[in-house]
C-alpha cells in the first residue's frame, strides 16, 4: 500500500469531520494589557454559539506549570492575542464573521514586552500567583511572591567567588536570542464533543495524557471522564503540546451540545504559543593554561503572558547552561519571566539553543583572549565518562571529545580556522518520567502496540513497530499502533524531550518479556527517577544526556554584512540507531531549523502587537536557504542504549555560525545574525561605532571583551586578507547601498515564493 | 454559482460562492485533503495543485477563476506514479503534510526539464516550504524520479 504521506491519503486533526459539527472561531484582544470593561455580542445573529466570559466562570484554572489561565479571562487580558470569546457556526464563514461582529471595551494598563523590564520594581505586575500550593501544578516550581518572576531556578556547586578570585582571565557577556515561532504547516486543529459527563477531544497534541489531567481540572472531573485521542500531526516541534485551542472547543461544545472543531488561521498561531526570548549573561574564568575554574549564568527567560512550560525551559536553559565542561565553580540563576507578549513554551531544543549560544560564543571569546586555538580550550574542559557534572551527578557513556574532533574535522580546522566556528552541547532528558506499553497477539500473527507515543513525523510510531517486531521476530507489516487514545493505552509522561524511542524502546522489552511468558498480552513499564532541588540545582537533571557538537564554515561580505554558510556539519551521539531514515531526517531538519534560528527567524512586536504574522514577513528555511554543504554524522556505539535525537542538532548550529563569524573578529552577541548585526560588529571590531544592535548588558566594562584590536590582528596576519581600514572606510558608502539594493531584491524574491 | 472542472481526470460540477477560493471548493465540495489550508496567501505551498499540469496556490486563486479547466491534485496520481515512488525510496518526507505540494511541483520539473540541476531544483521548489526540513531528501526525490524516467542519462 502506498504511503498514506504521498498519496494525501493520511489524515490529521484538521480533517476530522462530525456529525452536526460546528466551527469555532476566536475573538481576540487587540491590546496587550486591559481592565476588560465589557463584551457586547448582541450584533451576532441567533443560531451563532456565543461563549463569553460568564459562561466559565464556573471553572477552574489550567496550566500544566502554574493554573494561571482560565477558559477566558476573566477580569483582564494579558497579551495582544488573548481570546476574550469565541462563537461556533455552521460554517468557517458564518463563524468569522460572527466573531467580528463582537465588540469589546477595554480599559488600558500599563505593560510589559521584556523580561529584563518584566523583573524591575516599576513593571506592571501580570499575575497575582496567589497561595503557591493550589497553584503550582508541577512540584519544584519557585514563583516569586510580588514579582513577574514565575519560577527562579538555582544552582550552586562549589564556591564560584574563590574561584573567580583564582583565575587569571575572566570574560563577560550578555547575549539575546529572539523569540521564533515553531511554524508546524499543519496549525493547531482540534475537535471537542460532550457525551453525557464525559468530554471526548480529537486533537493534534504530544501531550494526551498531560491535556487530560489539565482540561479534567478545568472542568472539575475525574481524569477518566476526559478522553484525548491523538491524531498524527502535520509538524508540532514543541507546539503541540498541553492545552491550547481545546480548552475553549470543549466550552463551545458544552454550551451547543454539539461537537466542535477549532482551526487556527496562520496569524493566530504567532499568538498562541512561541520560542521564549531571551537574555543570557555568561561569565567565565579560567587559569592561563586553559582550565576553566569559574561558571556564572544568569538566563532571563520571557514566558509571556501564562507560564504554560516555561519554568521547565527556564530551568533546563539553566542547568545546561555551564556546558560539557568540568568546571568547579559554578552558579546559575535562570528565572522565567512574565510579560505581556504572547506565551512562549516548549520549542525543539528546550532552552538550551539559547544557553548554549551565550556559552559557547563567550568560549570562543575566552580562547581569543587567552591566544589558544578555540578546539583546543574545549577539548581541555570537556566532560569525560566518570566525571561529575555541576549538579552532582556523574556522567557516563559521554563522547564530547569525539563528537567535537569529528566536528572539526568535517571543515579541515587543523589546516586553517578563518571563516570557521565550532560548538558542542549537552542537552538534559525529561526526568523523572515515565512510560508504558502494552502488547496484545492477535489471531493470525499480527500484534497491535498500544501506547501513548504520538506521531508528528518524527518516526517514532514506525521506530516502535520496528523495536516491536524485532523482539518479537516478526516482520514490522504485522505489527500496528493506533492513534493514541488515553482511554485504552497505558500511561505515559509525554512525547517530548527526545525520549520516545529511548523509553518505550525500554518498556517494549518488558512487555514483549511478559507477552512471552503469559501468552497474549503484555504490558511493560520503565521509571526514571531524579529531578533537581531548584533551590540548589544538585540532583539528576537527566536520566542520560543528548550530546551533539557543530562545525559551520561562513563566506562574508562585510560591506554588506550578508554572509553565507556554505559548510554545515553537526555529529550527535545517537547510542544505536533504530530507524536510520526517520534519524537522519531529525537531525536534517534540526539543523535546518538551525539555520532559520541563528540567520533570519524572529517574530517582532510593536507594543506588544506581532508585527509579522505570515509566510511573508516571517521567513523560515526554504529549499535554496541550505548551505551548499550540508551533513550530519549518528554517531553509534556497539550495545549502546538508543539515545534520543529529535533536538540535538539544532542547538549547535547558532553557535558554530556565530564563531565561524568570530574567527574574523566579528563578535555578534544576537540572534537572528541579521546583516545589520554583522555591519554594526564589522563596526565595532574596526573601531569605529558602537554596535547600534547591541543589547542591554550589565557586566562590568573591565570584563567585557570586545573582539577588537587582537582579532583583527590575528584575521589579518595569519591569513593575509584583512582589508585595510582606509579602503573599508571608502567603500563603506558603496557597501551601504549595496546592501540597500540587495534587501529590495530579495524582498522581491520572497514575494514571489 | 455552478461551477464545472475537469478534476483528476474526472468532469465534476460543483456550488460554490464567486468570492470562495479552489481550495475551500476542493475539500469541502470534492473531499480531496491533499490540498491544505495554512498560510493563505500562497507562500507555502501545502495547497498545491497543478491547473492545465502548472502548480498553483489553490489558497489565493478564486474557484471562478478556474473554471472549464483541468486541475490536478495528488489524489489524481494514483499511488503508483514514478515522483510518488521516488519520494518513498527517498524517504522525503516527515509529517507529510507539505508532501503532495512537492511531489506535483517536482512532477511539473521534470516534465519542463528533465535533468534538473541541483541548483533547478533548489530554486524551482522555493515556492513549497516543509518545516520538517527534509529538503536534502526531497532534492534526492527528485534526482531519483528523473533517473527512473531516463535511466540512460544519470543524474544531473
Amino acid at each position: 500500500m502506498p504511503d498514506p504521506r504521498t498519496t494525501g491519503a493520511i489524515r490529521y486533526s484538521q480533517d476530522v469531520e462530525m456529525k452536526g459539527m460546528l466551527h469555532a472561531r476566536f475573538v481576540r484582544s487587540s491590546v496587550a494589557h486591559a481592565r476588560i470593561v465589557s463584551v457586547d455580542a448582541s450584533q451576532v445573529r441567533d443560531g451563532v454559539v456565543v461563549l463569553l466570559p460568564e459562561d466559565v466562570e464556573d471553572l477552574g484554572l489550567y496550566g500544566c506549570q502554574i493554573k494561571d489561565q482560565a477558559a477566558l479571562p476573566q477580569d483582564r487580558v494579558r497579551y495582544a492575542g488573548d481570546v476574550v470569546a469565541a462563537v461556533a457556526a455552521e460554517s468557517e464563514a458564518e463563524a468569522e464573521e460572527a466573531a467580528n461582529l463582537i465588540d469589546i471595551e477595554y480599559e488600558e494598563l500599563p505593560a510589559v514586552f521584556d523580561a529584563l523590564e518584566a523583573v524591575s520594581e516599576e513593571a506592571p505586575i501580570i499575575h497575582d500567583l496567589g497561595d503557591l500550593p493550589e497553584t503550582v501544578a508541577y512540584f519544584g516550581i519557585r514563583p516569586q511572591r510580588g514579582t513577574n518572576v514565575c519560577h527562579l531556578f538555582r544552582l550552586r556547586h562549589g564556591d564560584v567567588g574563590a574561584g573567580f578570585e583564582g583565575a587569571d582571565v575572566v570574560v563577560e557577556e550578555t547575549y539575546y536570542t529572539a523569540g521564533a515561532t515553531h511554524a508546524p504547516m499543519e496549525p493547531h486543529a482540534a475537535v471537542a464533543r460532550w457525551e453525557g459527563d464525559r468530554l471526548i477531544v480529537e486533537t493534534g497534541t504530544q501531550t494526551p495524557f498531560n491535556m487530560r489531567a489539565d482540561l479534567a481540572g478545568l472542568f472539575g472531573i475525574e481524569e477518566e471522564k476526559v478522553r484525548v485521542i491523538s491524531r498524527p500531526m502535520g509538524g508540532s516541534f514543541g507546539a503541540k503540546t498541553f492545552v491550547r485551542t481545546e480548552a475553549i472547543a470543549a466550552c463551545l461544545a458544552r454550551k451547543s451540545g454539539r461537537p466542535v472543531r477549532a482551526v487556527l488561521g496562520r496569524d493566530e498561531m504567532w499568538v498562541t504559543l512561541n520560542r521564549h526570548p531571551a537574555t543570557v549573561r555568561v561569565k567565565l574564568g579560567v587559569k592561563r593554561d586553559g582550565t576553566l575554574v569559574a561558571s556564572e549564568t544568569e538566563c532571563w527567560a520571557d514566558t509571556g503572558a501564562y507560564a504554560d512550560c516555561g519554568p521547565g525551559v527556564a530551568q533546563k536553559m539553566g542547568f545546561a547552561a555551564p556546558g560539557p565542561y568540568s568546571i568547579p565553580h559554578v552558579t546559575v540563576d535562570a528565572r522565567a519571566v512574565y510579560t505581556n507578549l504572547p506565551p512562549n513554551g516548549a520549542f525543539r531544543g528546550y532552552g538550551q539553543m539559547q544557553s548554549t549560544w551565550a556559552r559557547e560564543r563567550t568560549m570562543d571569546l575566552l580562547a581569543d583572549r587567552l591566544g589558544m586555538d578555540p578546539l583546543e580550550l574545549r577539548m581541555k574542559n570537556l566532560l569525560r565518562d566518570g566525571d561529575a557534572y555541576c549538579t552532582g551527578e556523574t556522567m557516563h557513556d559521554v563522547h564530547f571529545e569525539d563528537l567535537l574532533q569529528r566536528a572539526a574535522d568535517a571543515v579541515n580546522w587543523s589546516e586553517s580556522r578563518k571563516n570557521k566556528g565550532l560548538c558542542v552541547m549537552l542537552k538534559g532528558m525529561q526526568t523523572p518520567s515515565r512510560a508504558a506499553i502494552a502488547v496484545e497477539a492477535g489471531e493470525d500473527g499480527t500484534y497491535i502496540v498500544r501506547c501513548a507515543t504520538t506521531e508528528m513525523g518524527q518516526g517514532t510510531t514506525k521506530a516502535v513497530r520496528m523495536m516491536a517486531a524485532a523482539l518479537l521476530g516478526v516482520d514490522v507489516e504485522k505489527v500496528s499502533c493506533p492513534d493514541p487514545d488515553t482511554d485504552i493505552v497505558p500511561f505515559d509522561t509525554r512525547t517530548t524531550s527526545s525520549r520516545s524511542t529511548h523509553m518505550m524502546g525500554r518498556a517494549l522489552e518488558v512487555a514483549v518479556a511478559d507477552l512471552k511468558e503469559n501468552g497474549r498480552h503484555g504490558y511493560g513499564e520503565v521509571v526514571d527517577e531524579g529531578g533537581l532541588d531548584p533551590d540548589t540545582g544538585q540532583g539528576v537533571a537527566s536520566s542520560h544526556w543528548h550530546q551533539g557538537a557543530a562545525a559551520a564554515e561562513v563566506e562574508v561580505d562585510e560591506e554588506t554584512g550578508t554572509f553565507d554558510v556554505v559548510r554545515l556539519h553537526a555529529p550527535i551521539y545517537a547510542g544505536r540507531v533504530v530507524n536510520r531514515p526517520a534519524a537522519e531526517l531529525q537531525n536534517e531538519g534540526s539543523m535546518i531549523m538551525g539555520l532559520g534560528t541563528a540567520r533570519f527567524e524572529s517574530n517582532e512586536f510593536v507594543e506588544g502587537q506581532i508585527s509579522n504574522p505570515n509566510f511573508s514577513d516571517y521567513n523560515i528555511p526554504a529549499m535554496d536557504d541550505m548551505p551548499s554543504a550540508l551533513s550530519h554524522e549518528l554517531v553509534e556505539r556497539e550495545d549502546a542504549e538508543v539515545q534520543g535525537l529529535g533536538e540535538t542538532a539544532l542547538p549547535p548550529v547558532p553557535p558554530a555560525i556565530g564563531n565561524a563569524l568570530y574567527s574574523r573578529g566579528i563578535h555578534v552577541t544576537e540572534l537572528p545574525i541579521s546583516a545589520e548585526r554583522v555591519l554594526d560588529a564589522v563596526d565595532a571590531r574596526d573601531g569605529r561605532d558602537e554596535p547600534a544592535a547591541s543589547h542591554g548588558h550589565d557586566g562590568e566594562p573591565g570584563e567585557h571583551v570586545f573582539a577588537s584590536e587582537s582579532l583583527e590582528e590575528t584575521a589579518t596576519s595569519e591569513n593575509g586578507s584583512g582589508m585595510a581600514r582606509p579602503l573599508l572606510l571608502g567603500t563603506l558608502f558603496a557597501g551601504l547601498l549595496a546592501l540597500v539594493l540587495y534587501l529590495l531584491l530579495r524582498r522581491t524574491d520572497e514575494v514571489g515564493r | 454559482m455552478g461551477l464545472r472542472f475537469r478534476v483528476n481526470g474526472r468532469d465534476v460540477e460543483v456550488e460554490a460562492r464567486p468570492d470562495e477560493m479552489l481550495l475551500d471548493v476542493l475539500r469541502r465540495e470534492l473531499g480531496l485533503r491533499s490540498v491544505r489550508q495554512t498560510c493563505g496567501i500562497g507562500v507555502c505551498g501545502a495547497c498545491t495543485a497543478l491547473l492545465d499540469g502548472g502548480p498553483i496556490s489553490t489558497c489565493i486563486l478564486l474557484a471562478p477563476l478556474a473554471e472549464g479547466r483541468e486541475i490536478t491534485t495528488v489524489e489524481g496520481l494514483g499511488g503508483n506514479h514514478p515522483v510518488q515512488r521516488a519520494f518513498v525510496e527517498a524517504e522525503a518526507f516527515q509529517c507529510g503534510y507539505c508532501t503532495p505540494g512537492m511531489i506535483l511541483t517536482a512532477k511539473r520539473l521534470l516534465e519542463e526539464d528533465p535533468k534538473p540541476t541541483s541548483q533547478k531544483i533548489r530554486t524551482y521548489f522555493g515556492g513549497n516550504l516543509c518545516r520538517c526540513g527534509c529538503y536534502a531528501k526531497i532534492e534526492d526525490a527528485v534526482n531519483l524520479a528523473a533517473i527512473a524516467a531516463a535511466p540512460d542519462r544519470g543524474p544531473a
